[in-house]
C-alpha cells in the first residue's frame, strides 16, 4: 500500500515536472571502473576528471561536492557504517588528527608506493599525512594555505607606521615585536583595532612550533610542560586582553563587515583568505590592503589530503587517480587556473608561481611571500588526540577578549579542561 | 503519559453533550475586521517576511553588499547575474526537481496516512490502541543528531544509498503528523457524526472520505504546509545519504554553495531564494483550504 | 450526504448476513489497518536506531572505530558528575521558558487575528509561515546583523534609548534572549496556523451565544475559543516543549564558530542536542553521546508529563 501511495504520488509529481529534470539518471557502464571522488568546495578538478578518463578508457570519474562540515561528518558515518564512502575522499588537515584515530579505515597508500612519492612535497605537508611514525601514509597533500600577515596601509599611516611592505616586515621580526607594535597601533589609533581576534595570533604562532599539545616522542599530554604552548597563549591573549583585537572570527557576517568597515589593521593570512577578504572589502577597500611575511617569517593554516577509505572496491585505481591529481603538473595547472596553492616545493618555486602578483592587495607578491613562509616552516607534530583538546584553548582566549577571565584564570582552566578531555 | 488521554477526555464529553448545530446561515453578520487588526497584521508579516526580503537583496546585488554597515534595503541589478551563475555552479533544476518529488510524497502521504491512523486513534475502539498510541508519543521525544548512523546502516541495507527512497520512505509519515491528526480529530470529529455513519452501514474507509476528511480539511492543509517544509529544508540527513551529483535535492544543492574556503554570499543567497520560491507558491495553494468544513452544522434532524 | 445517513438511521435496518459479518471485520481490522503504516515504517526505521542507540550508550564506542568495550552504565555514571551536561541543561531550560511562553502566546493572538473574515486571507496566512520556510542559512545571517555586537540593529536601538551596547554573544542572559527571540521568530507562525485550523473547527453558535449575553470578543475568545481548541493546544504545548528541549538549530547557528562551536567561550548558551553533537561528532565519543541521547528523551517524558499535570491544574481551577 505504501509502495504503490509512494509511486504514484511520485508519477503525478513527475508528470508536473519537465521531462529533461528526469534525464539525469547515470546508467551503469559495466565495462568501466567508476572512482568516485568526494571534495568539500571546489578544488578546480571537473577538467582534470575529463581528462583523466581521456587517457584512461577504462575509468569513468564521478564527482561528490557538499561543504566543508557535512563532507566530514558524511565520511565519519560512512567510515562508520563500512559502506558508502567515495573512493578518494579529501580531508582537510584540522579533521586530519581526528580520522588519524582510524588510520585502518584508510587504505594505507604506502602499500602502492606512496613512499616513493615523498620527496615531491614540502617536508611538514608530507608529514601532516602519515601516522604511526611515518609508516601509514594516510593521504596525499593537495593544496597548502602558507601565511603570510595582510595589513592595511591607511590605518598604519594613520598611527605613523611605515606603510612600505619591506619596512612593516621589519617592525615585527619575532612575534614579541608583532605585539609592541600593536601597542604603538593602539595608542595612535582609537577608532580602529590592530589585529582581527586573538584566536588567529595563537594558531599563527603555534604553528611555527616543533611540539603543540602532545610530545613528539610518547605522544603524551605535554601542554602543560612546552613553553611554545604558553608562549603563544601569553602574546596573544596579552593583544586580546588590552583590547587590541575586533573580536571577529573569519567566515561570519561580523567578520565581512569589520572588513568593510576596516575595523582592523592586520589579519594572519593563509592564500585562500585574500579572495575572501577582496570580495568582502568590495571596490571601494581596494589598494587599501597589502601583503607582507608572517612574524617568524613561517606558517601554514589550512589545506588538504586525499584518502583512501578502504571500504572502497577499487584501491589500486583509486590510488593512481590520487596520486595523478596530486602529482606536480597538476598542482601547477590548479594554481595557474584557479589559484590554488601548491604544497609541493617544485611547483611554488616555478618562475609561474613565485612572480605572481594580487592587485587588490596592492599588488604584493604574493607568490613569493606564500611560498617562502611554507619553505621555513618545518613539520609540526600533532597528537592524536589534537582535536579533543586544540579548541579548549581558543575558548580560552575568547574568554579573555571578552574581558570574562585573566589570561592566567584562563590558561589555568584551559589546561585543566585539557587534561580532562585526554584522561 | 496516561495524561494525555486524560486531558483530552473532558473535551469529548462536552462534544458528545452538545446540543444540534445549526447551519451558519444563520448566523448573524459579523462586522469585518477593523484597521488596527490590519495594522498588526502588517507588522507581523513585515516581521516574518524580512530574512526573505532581505536574502532577495543580497541575492540581487554583488558579494561585498553582505559587509555594508547598514544592510542594504533596495534590491540591485544583479539578479540575473547571479541567477545564470548558480544555475552554471549547481543543477539547479534536477536539485529543485527532486526536492518536489520528496517533498511532494512526503507531504502527500503524511496526510493520508496521519489522517487514517490519527482518526483510529482518535475515535475507534481497537486493542491497544493506548498503548500503541503511548508508542507514538514516545518516538516524538527521541533527539534524532544520533539516530543518523543506525539509519543509515538501515538505508545502506535496503540498497537505498545516493537514491531518493533514502529521504523520502524514513518521512512518509512522522509520530508528530500522527498525534496531530488524532488531536484534530478530537476537536473536529464530533462522536455522534461518526457514529451516525456506521449505523448507516457505512464502512470505515467510506466514513473517512465523507465524513472525517471535509471536518479536518483546515488542520489536513496545515499539515500538508508543515511536512512539505519540514522535507524541504531538512539538510542534516539528506547530505549525509544522497550522491550531491546524482541525487541532490535544493539544499545538497545549496550547501555546494557554501563550501570550502570561500563562500560567495550573494550566490548563497540567490540560492536560499530561489529554494524559498516553491515553498511561498505550495502556502498560497493550501493556505486557501484552511476554512471551516462544509459540513459543520449538518447533524440537524 | 451526513443527512441523508441520519434519515436512514431511523429506518430499521434489515441487512443481509454477509454485510454485516464484512461490517464487523471493518470495525475490528481497518483501525489496525489505519494505523499499520506508521507502525510499520516506525519497526523498520525507528526501532533498530533507538535500540542501538541504547546499546551503544552501554559501551565505550568511537564514532568511526566503533565498539572498544562494554562499560555498563559508566557513561551514564560519568554523564551525572558532568559539569557540563549541568551547564547545559540549565541553558536548555532557560532558552525553553523564554522562547516557548511567548511562541504560544504570540500564536494564539496572531491565530485569532487571522481568524476574524479578512480580505486576502491566503496572503497573511502564507506570510506568517515564512520563517519557516527560509533556509536557516539566511535566518543565521540576518540575526547575526540584528544581534551584532559592533554594528548590530538592536545594539543600535539599545543606543538611541541610552542604553550601553550588549555584547550578546558573551553574555549568557543576552545570548540566551537572542537565541530565544530566533525560535520566537521561527516559530511562532507555525503555532499559530496550527491554532487557526483549530479554531475553524470551533461551532460558530458558541460565539454567537456569547455574542448575545454581551461577552466583549476578548471574553469570546477566553470563554469560547480557549476551550474548544484545548487538544490543539496540548499539542503545540507538547510539540514546543519537545523542540525546546532538543533546541539545536538556532543556537549552534548563534555560535560564530558554526557547528565547531560549543555555544560560546564558556559555554553559555550550549543546549544538551549541542553537547550531544559536540561529543557525538566532535570528538567521536558516541557511547557518551547516546547516553546524553536516552537522558534527553526521558527528560522530555519527564517534562510532558509535569507540564500535563500542570495544565490538569489549570484546567481545574477553570483558568484553561
Amino acid at each position: 500500500m505504501t509502495r504503490g501511495l509512494l509511486h504514484r504520488a511520485a508519477t503525478a509529481l513527475a508528470v508536473v515536472l519537465p521531462l529533461a529534470l528526469l534525464t539525469g539518471c547515470a546508467g551503469g557502464d559495466n565495462a568501466k571502473t567508476t572512482l568516485t571522488v568526494a571534495t568539500y568546495g571546489e578544488f578546480g578538478y571537473e577538467p582534470l576528471f575529463a581528462e583523466y578518463e581521456a587517457t584512461h578508457p577504462g575509468i569513468e570519474v564521478k564527482s561528490r561536492v557538499t561543504d566543508f562540515d557535512s563532507h566530514h561528518r558524511g565520511l565519519a558515518t560512512q567510515l562508520a557504517a563500512g559502506h558508502g564512502a567515495a573512493d578518494v575522499v579529501a580531508v582537510e588537515e584540522q579533521y586530519l588528527p581526528l580520522f588519524r584515530q582510524s588510520a585502518d579505515k584508510f587504505v594505507n597508500l604506502a602499500e602502492f608506493g606512496a613512499l616513493d612519492l615523498r620527496g615531491q612535497w614540502v617536508p611538514w605537508k608530507w608529514e601532516q599525512g602519515v601516522t604511526d611514525g611515518g609508516r601509514v601514509v594516510l593521504g596525499l597533500g593537495t593544496d597548502m594555505g602558507g601565511l603570510a600577515m595582510c595589513y592595511r596601509r591607511d590605518l598604519f599611516a594613520r598611527a605613523n607606521l611605515p606603510t612600505d611592505r619591506a619596512e612593516v616586515a621589519a617592525l615585527w621580526p619575532t612575534w614579541e615585536d608583532f605585539a609592541r607594535v600593536a601597542d604603538r597601533f593602539s595608542a595612535a589609533v582609537t577608532d580602529a583595532k590592530f589585529a582581527d581576534s586573538a584566536g588567529t595570533i595563537y594558531a599563527a604562532i603555534l604553528n611555527q612550533a616543533e611540539e603543540n599539545y602532545f610530545a613528539k616522542s610518547d605522544d603524551s599530554f605535554s601542554a602543560d610542560r612546552n613553553p611554545n604552548v604558553r608562549r603563544a597563549f601569553d602574546i596573544a591573549g596579552g593583544i586580546g586582553a588590552k583590547g587590541q583585537t575586533a573580536r571577529v572570527t573569519t567566515y561570519t557576517q561580523p567578520w565581512t563587515v569589520a572588513i568593510k568597515q576596516g575595523a582592523f589593521a592586520t589579519i594572519a593570512c593563509p592564500a585562500w583568505l585574500l579572495k575572501q577578504i577582496e570580495d568582502a572589502g568590495g571596490a571601494e577597500n581596494a589598494g587599501k590592503w597589502d601583503v607582507t611575511t608572517v612574524p617568524g617569517n613561517a606558517g601554514n593554516q589550512g589545506g588538504s589530503f586525499l584518502t583512501l577509505p578502504r571500504q572502497g572496491a577499487h584501491h589500486r585505481e583509486a590510488y593512481d587517480l590520487a596520486a595523478w591529481l596530486t602529482a606536480p603538473a597538476q598542482q601547477k595547472r590548479l594554481f595557474l587556473r584557479d589559484g590554488i596553492l601548491p604544497s609541493q616545493p617544485a611547483v611554488y618555486q616555478d618562475p609561474d608561481v613565485v612572480g605572481s602578483t594580487n592587485a587588490y592587495f596592492s599588488n604584493a607578491p604574493v607568490g613569493q611571500i606564500f611560498a617562502r613562509s611554507a619553505d621555513t616552516l618545518r613539520p609540526n607534530y600533532r597528537g592524536l588526540r589534537d582535536a579533543e583538546v586544540r579548541p579548549k584553548f581558543g575558548q580560552a582566549l575568547g574568554r579573555v577578549e571578552e574581558g570574562k577571565q585573566t589570561l592566567e584564570q584562563a590558561w589555568a582552566q584551559a589546561l585543566q579542561q585539557a587534561s580532562d578531555a585526554v584522561r | 503519559m496516561s495524561g494525555v488521554r486524560q486531558t483530552t477526555r473532558p473535551v469529548r464529553s462536552t462534544r458528545s453533550t452538545r446540543p444540534a448545530r445549526r447551519a451558519p446561515s444563520a448566523a448573524p453578520a459579523r462586522r469585518g475586521p477593523g484597521v488596527l487588526v490590519y495594522a498588526l497584521l502588517v507588522a507581523v508579516v513585515v516581521v516574518s517576511v524580512f530574512p526573505l526580503y532581505w536574502a532577495v537583496v543580497v541575492a540581487s546585488r554583488d558579494g561585498s553588499a553582505i559587509g555594508e554597515r547598514v544592510p542594504p534595503l533596495v534590491p540591485g541589478g544583479h539578479l540575473l547575474d547571479n541567477l545564470r551563475e548558480l544555475v552554471d555552479t549547481v543543477d539547479l533544476w534536477l536539485a529543485l526537481g527532486n526536492s518536489l518529488i520528496v517533498a511532494g510524497t512526503v507531504m502527500v502521504s503524511n496526510v493520508v496516512l496521519a489522517t487514517l491512523a490519527g482518526f483510529a486513534f482518535a475515535r475507534l475502539r481497537f486493542p491497544g490502541r493506548n498503548s500503541l498510541f503511548l508508542v507514538v508519543v514516545g518516538t516524538a521525544m527521541m533527539p534524532t543528531q544520533l539516530g543518523v548512523i543506525p539509519l543509515y546502516l538501515v538505508v545502506g541495507d535496503l540498497g537505498w544509498y545516493g537514491r531518493l527512497e533514502a529521504v523520502i520512505v524514513p518521512g512518509l509519515v512522522s509520530a508528530f503528523s500522527v498525534f496531530w491528526m488524532r488531536q484534530a480529530c478530537e476537536e473536529a470529529v464530533p462522536v455522534e457524526l461518526v457514529e451516525a455513519a456506521r449505523s448507516d452501514g457505512c464502512s470505515l474507509p467510506r466514513t473517512v472520505w465523507h465524513v472525517v476528511v471535509p471536518l479536518v480539511r483546515p488542520q489536513a492543509a496545515v499539515l500538508g504546509m508543515l511536512s512539505f517544509l519540514a522535507a524541504w529544508n531538512d539538510f542534516f540527513w539528506p547530505l549525509i545519504v544522497l550522491d550531491p551529483n546524482d541525487t541532490p535535492t535544493v539544499q545538497v544543492a545549496l550547501s555546494r554553495l557554501a563550501s570550502g574556503y570561500y563562500t560567495d554570499y550573494a550566490l548563497l543567497l540567490t540560492g536560499v531564494s530561489v529554494a524559498a520560491v516553491p515553498v511561498v507558491v505550495l502556502f498560497l495553494l493550501l493556505a486557501r483550504h484552511i476554512v471551516s468544513g462544509i459540513l459543520r452544522g449538518a447533524v440537524r434532524g | 450526504m451526513v443527512l441523508a445517513w441520519a434519515a436512514r438511521l431511523a429506518a430499521p435496518a434489515r441487512r443481509q448476513r454477509r454485510v454485516v459479518l464484512l461490517a464487523r471485520l471493518d470495525a475490528r481490522a481497518t483501525p489496525l489497518l489505519f494505523v499499520a503504516p506508521f507502525f510499520v515504517l516506525f519497526a523498520v526505521f525507528g526501532v533498530f536506531p533507538l535500540a542501538y542507540t541504547a546499546w551503544i550508550s552501554l559501551h565505550d564506542w568511537q564514532l568511526v572505530n566503533g565498539d572498544q568495550g562494554f562499560v555498563g552504565l559508566a557513561n551514564y555514571a560519568a554523564l551525572f558528575t558532568d559539569p557540563h551536561f549541568y551547564n547545559a541543561l540549565g541553558n536548555t531550560v532557560s532558552m525553553l521558558v523564554l522562547a516557548t511562553v511567548p511562541q504560544l502566546f504570540a500564536g494564539l493572538g496572531i491565530a485569532a487575528l487571522l481568524n476574524r473574515p479578512l480580505r486576502t486571507a491566503v496572503f497573511w496566512r502564507a506570510g506568517v509561515l515564512l520563517p519557516n520556510a527560509v533556509s536557516v542559512v539566511a535566518v543565521t545571517l540576518v540575526f547575526a546583523q540584528l544581534f551584532g555586537r559592533d554594528f548590530g540593529v538592536a545594539n543600535w536601538v539599545l543606543d538611541q534609548l541610552g542604553v550601553p551596547p550588549v555584547d550578546w554573544q558573551a553574555n549568557r542572559l543576552a545570548a540566551h534572549l537572542a537565541v530565544a527571540a530566533t525560535v520566537t521568530w521561527r516559530w511562532t507562525g507555525y503555532n499559530a496556523l496550527l491554532y487557526l485550523a483549530a479554531m475553524q473547527s470551533v461551532d460558530q453558535e458558541l460565539y454567537e451565544a456569547a455574542e448575545l449575553d454581551g461577552a466583549s470578543r476578548w471574553r469570546a475568545f477566553w470563554a469560547v475559543t480557549v476551550p474548544a481548541i484545548r487538544p490543539t493546544i496540548g499539542f503545540t504545548a507538547f510539540s514546543a516543549t519537545v523542540g525546546g528541549l532538543q533546541l539545536f538549530v538556532e543556537p549552534q547557528l548563534f555560535d560564530v564558530s558554526g557547528l565547531g562551536g560549543i555555544g560560546g567561550t564558556d559555554r553559555q548558551f550550549q543546549t544538551i542536542t549541542m553537547y550531544l553533537y559536540e561529543k557525538g561528532f566532535g570528538v567521536f565519543d558516541a557511547g557518551y553521546a547516546a547516553a546524553i541521547a536516552w537522558v534527553l528523551a526521558l527528560l522530555c517524558g519527564g517534562c510532558v508529563l509535569v507540564g500535563l499535570g500542570l495544565v490538569r491544574r489549570l484546567a481545574r481551577r477553570g483558568r484553561l
